[in-house]
């Protein structure tokens, strides 16, 4: 086996220091009907370096992907450039390969990056701190329910339906276990309804949690909600799916939101059909103590250097067990790195260009619709729903589409089960060309 | 390790000084020698009525966290509001400075220790 | 000492300032693809009012930068990280090549199923594996971590009570020598832990445990091999007590590496188990992740999995959203996919011929080192070890020693620490895990380094022990002050 170093004089010699005749013996304290025989799972045979590199690239091959198929594919997850140095970075074996640092003088890499990755993600966001993150952008949302809820200690939960729905469905299912209640709030014209929103808060609401853009791509004022919050002692929970948002758009941070979580996938990291992605989580100073998961501190050394330590474990899991903010043990701490990076290379004015270029392909592409398909009104940010007058009619042209090397959209129902079948949720970015517009709208009047 | 003898003690090492129907509490001398350097205090609110024995603040140091339990009920009418930015005075001074908070009493108290109990149950 | 005022660096040691100590540049490094055009006009209203601060470095710096950042860390590919319960263990080169392959990175998870089967097909195929190596065949790929994997297991205990009738079962039985992770995740799954002290012997006490349970138990968390390395001896009648008494058995898989291709979790008694695949099938820990943690269960829990899940209708992969009885989602998608489809290559690599040699190789060295260490230092547990070793700073104490001394100094001679300070059952534990990677020689230094720093302390040689360390980019940091007045931006 080329992962195990030890020849037969190795172990025979090892097992002799231990005192033993035989490896066997080692498991002696496993109970004999226990001990399963040797070979006789039900896996595949032994694959050398070459078999597995085959059977994985025919994997591979078998797939269409956004490499070989333009993608206006958004719901969470989107395709944006990824710079090779980002790749090159998080392959580094000393970023690849080290465990959470726990061990501060051996770990300032992961620990200055972090610190980096911390203060360039809560700048982005408009908000005061950031913590090392969070799996995804659903249990960020989740998380941040939790966090509202002992914040102020009240537990009537308020979300808006134009939040994602998985994000909608993680939150409801981690809420479902405790006491106290989840209202969602419906939506019109794929676009959140800010004024129902306001009506469902009450002085016993931790928390509502809206998205901003939101599922739908719309980008709305959210400051009526900051007071309607006021008013009742809510906490404000802005999500994102998408945060290239905020190289363009103004961030939730400016409206005063109290947490602000989502995906970081948009930043530097390949769609992967799901994951490993980011959840990106900021909050207020004064909120700090109650927030989920790993932070970065800076501090000094006993020879007065800066250097960075995790700090506030007490908040976590080994130390309060029980009474942990949160179970959360690793992060996404790979991502993190990646996200740093990424924003490194683009800066403001790179992150200013990829949100102008996603968003001004949105806008080409709904300016060139056919009669026939509708797009969803009002400020959109590079998403948004074309509705078309029946399923079939999608269906055809969504068929036509993929024939033509274009996957035009995701049906919305398979997202939101809600939603009739007639719907397309449809994205871009920057990796969207003006020939592929082109493309899409000749492929949208051939299947009319 | 310091034991003022007019104060009273828990097992759970918290102080109570009672003047009146008064009572400062804080955490021991012993107490905070075996948490380290404190770095936070989360104190109660002012009027949170507390029965006896019950957790009311909390203090961390970097890797361990220790509920602090009232030693008599009451209505907490104080906190020592400088441990916010300076937790280390539970350090430097458990009897003083380092006090968490001051309750109106009424009702019942855990079992209480004097100094040469307390005393005692150290060394036990 | 090394001038480092010119470059940053001197001979090949560095510093290196923040990014946001470099100047700030106007235009990106990066020439980005994508449509020319206007900002839409519905947008010019929520125009962003002030640029975010991101400092922008030119391709060449940026690299540079992040480059001398990874070389103040330690990694398993710098050295050896013998980290008790994380089963630090060779990550394969090869698995970073798999995962970048388009066909693999560049795949949308709402893409039409058609056209992503070769990925299905291997995670269905891992599915299918995991469930096997468990012994608990009905598979969820869906939590991130093992502690998400705990959660998710717990709420589907929780709902297969309920879903009997059984409402008053919300009390968690955790052993104190549990990760904390357990008595945390049971907590968010609504459920209260009490906490079971263990046997003189560092395992379950059985009377201990029977005097706990109760129709208001709903599960019994545990970890075999529990986090001292011993092995659950009595694992069997264990499960049939929490079986008889209603509950269900909940296996924390942080230790599979112990029993991987030997026994089965499943066969045991044990109802639930999550698979740490960053340590037992050993995808890279990236500075603290991403990981995943997938959960293994028998029939009686299979209708609560969380959904979706991937299933097989004849020769097409499908992903199933909806589900009866499912407790919901738990993470956004399948589950973390590069990270699960390097697990898959790790088991592939072993198949069913050679995957027992992962656990067989890997108590062989915990066993050696223990072999070799313990005349040294305080064995709490006296008797054969699995994958890992237990041993506390007892008899350096009398120096004036601590673990956390044996820990920095280990850095100075050139390796990472052991876990320190947990288990929690024993004052000043070292937990070595030396995993199934690592050679003779390497544990041989190790070893000598061990017993170079018990013959410092034996000799009163202890200056060095309460100086370290001495020789990396930083010495001790000062963790009071950080967590005191926590400073987690820069601000310019």
């Amino acid at each position: 086996m080329r992962f195990l170093p030890h020849t037969d004089a190795d172990r025979s010699a090892m097992l002799q220091t231990i005192g033993v005749k035989s490896a066997a013996e080692l498991f002696a304290d496993i109970p004999a009907q226990l001990h399963i025989k040797e070979g006789s799972l039900n896996l595949a045979t032994a694959l050398h370096e070459a078999g597995i590199v085959r059977k994985f690239t025919a994997a591979a091959d078998a797939n269409r992907h956004a490499g070989n198929t333009r993608c206006f594919l958004g719901g969470g997850t989107y395709h944006h450039f990824v710079p090779a140095v980002v790749d090159y970075v998080i392959s580094r074996g000393e970023f690849l390969t080290a465990y959470t640092p726990y061990q501060p003088e051996i770990s300032q890499g992961t620990l200055q990056t972090l610190f980096e990755f911390q203060t360039m993600v809560a700048r982005l966001l408009n908000m005061d701190v950031a913590n090392a993150s969070m799996y995804d952008a659903a249990t960020a949302v989740a998380e941040a329910a939790l966090m509202a809820r002992r914040i102020t200690r009240r537990h009537r939960t308020v979300v808006a339906t134009s939040v994602n729905p998985r994000y909608r469905a993680v939150t409801r299912n981690y809420l479902s276990w405790l006491d106290g209640e989840e209202i969602e709030v419906p939506c019109t014209g794929f676009a959140t309804d800010l004024e129902a929103l306001i009506a469902a808060i009450d002085d016993n609401t931790a928390s509502v949690i809206v998205q901003y853009p939101d599922f739908y791509g719309s980008v709305y004022d959210l400051a009526p909600l900051r007071e309607a919050c006021d008013r009742h002692g809510a906490l404000m929970v802005v999500s994102f799916g998408d945060v290239s948002a905020f190289g363009l758009i103004e961030a939730p941070g400016s409206f005063g939101a109290d947490i602000v979580c989502g995906s970081g996938q948009a930043l530097g990291i390949p769609m992967g059909f799901g994951g490993p992605h980011i959840g990106l989580f900021a909050c207020r100073q004064k909120h700090v103590r109650q927030m989920p998961g790993r932070v970065c501190g800076m501090t000094e050394d006993a020879d007065g250097r800066r250097g960075f330590v995790l700090t506030l474990s007490t908040r976590e899991q080994h130390i309060r067990r029980e009474k942990a903010t949160s179970n959360i043990c690793s992060n996404q701490g790979l991502m993190c790195t990646a996200n740093a990076t990424y924003m490194t290379l683009l800066g403001d004015a790179g992150l200013a260009t990829v949100a102008q270029r996603s968003a001004a392909a949105l806008a080409q592409l709904v300016a060139g619709l056919p009669a026939h398909v509708t797009a969803a009104g009002g400020a959109r940010y590079n998403e948004t729903v074309l509705s078309f007058e029946s399923n079939a009619v999608r269906d055809r042209f969504l068929k036509l589409a993929e024939e033509r090397a274009i996957f035009a959209g995701i049906p919305l129902e398979k997202i939101d089960p809600d939603a009739s079948n007639e719907h397309l949720l449809v994205a871009t970015t920057e990796m969207i060309e003006a020939t592929d517009i082109a493309d899409y709208l000749t492929a949208l009047e051939a299947s009319k | 390790m310091s034991i003022p003898a007019d104060l009273k003690y828990t097992k759970e090492h918290e102080w109570v000084r009672i003047e009146g129907d008064i009572a400062t509490l804080g955490i021991s001398d012993h107490a905070q020698e075996a948490l380290g350097d404190i770095v936070f205090v989360e104190l109660p609110e002012v009027g949170r009525k507390l029965a006896a024995g019950e957790a009311f603040a909390v203090v961390e140091s970097v890797k361990a966290v220790s509920d602090v339990y009232a030693p008599v009920g009451g209505e907490v009418i104080e906190v020592n509001s400088a441990l916010e930015n300076a937790p280390e005075q539970v350090n430097g001074e458990p009897y003083g400075n380092g006090w968490i908070a001051k309750v109106k009493m009424s009702g019942e108290s855990v079992e209480l220790m004097d100094e040469a109990a307390y005393a005692t149950f150290l060394e036990e | 000492m090394n001038d480092t005022r010119y470059s940053g660096v001197a001979g090949l040691m560095h510093e290196e300032p923040l990014l946001f100590e470099r100047a700030h540049k106007a235009a990106t490094s990066i020439s980005l693809p994508g449509v020319e055009g206007d900002t839409p006009a519905a947008l010019a209203g929520f125009a962003r009012k002030q640029a975010a601060g991101i400092p922008g470095l030119s391709e060449p710096e940026a690299v540079r930068h992040f480059v001398r950042l990874s070389q103040w860390n330690h990694g398993i590919e710098t050295g050896f990280y013998p980290l008790g319960s994380c089963t630090m263990k060779y990550n394969p080169r090869v698995h970073e090549n798999l995962v970048r392959l388009p066909g693999l990175a560049h795949l949308h998870p709402d893409q039409p199923e058609a056209t992503a089967q070769g990925a299905l097909a291997l995670l269905f195929e891992l599915q299918e594996w995991l469930g096997e190596i468990a012994g608990l065949p009905h598979v969820t790929l869906q939590p991130a971590a093992g502690a998400h994997g705990e959660l998710t297991g717990i709420m589907m205990i929780r709902a297969y009570h309920e879903a009997r009738g059984d409402t008053k079962r919300r009390i968690v039985l955790v052993p104190d020598s549990a990760h904390g992770t357990n008595p945390a995740s049971a907590a968010l799954a609504g459920l209260a832990t009490v906490e079971i002290k263990s046997g003189a012997d560092g395992r379950i006490d059985l009377d201990e445990l029977k005097a706990h349970l109760s129709d208001e138990v709903a599960a019994v968390m545990l970890t075999n091999p529990n986090t001292a390395g011993a092995f659950e001896s009595e694992i069997v009648e264990i499960c049939r007590l929490v079986h008889e008494a209603g509950g269900l058995v909940y296996g924390d898989g942080a230790n599979l590496n112990a029993l991987v291709g030997v026994a089965r979790p499943g066969d045991m008694g044990i109802d639930c188990l999550h698979i740490n695949v960053h340590k037992t099938f050993s995808t890279p820990h990236g500075g603290g992740g991403p990981g995943a943690g997938p959960v293994a269960v028998n029939e009686a829990l299979a209708p609560f999995l969380p959904m979706p899940r991937i299933e097989k209708s004849g020769d097409h992969y499908h992903i199933v959203h909806e589900a009866a009885n499912s407790i919901g989602p738990v993470f956004g998608s399948v589950g973390q996919v590069g990270v699960l489809l390097r697990a898959a290559a790790y088991i592939a690599a072993f198949g069913r011929e050679h995957l027992h040699k992962i656990a067989t190789d890997a108590v062989l060295n915990a066993n050696y080192v223990l072999a070799r260490l313990k005349d040294a230092y305080h064995v709490p547990f006296p008797g054969l070890c699995k994958h890992e070793c237990l041993l506390t700073d007892e008899i350096q104490n009398h120096h004036g020693i601590k673990t956390l001394d044996i820990a920095k100094r280990l850095i100075d001679l050139g390796f990472h620490p052991m876990t320190v300070y947990f288990p929690l059952i024993v004052h000043g534990a070292m937990l070595i895990e030396p995993t199934e990677t690592e050679s003779k020689a390497t544990l041989d230094h190790f070893c000598d380094a061990m017993l170079e720093i018990a013959r410092d302390c034996e000799a009163g040689n202890v200056e060095a022990l309460h100086e370290a360390p001495l020789m990396p980019v930083r010495r001790r940091l000062d963790e009071t002050q950080a967590a005191r007045k926590p400073v987690l931006v820069w601000q310019d």
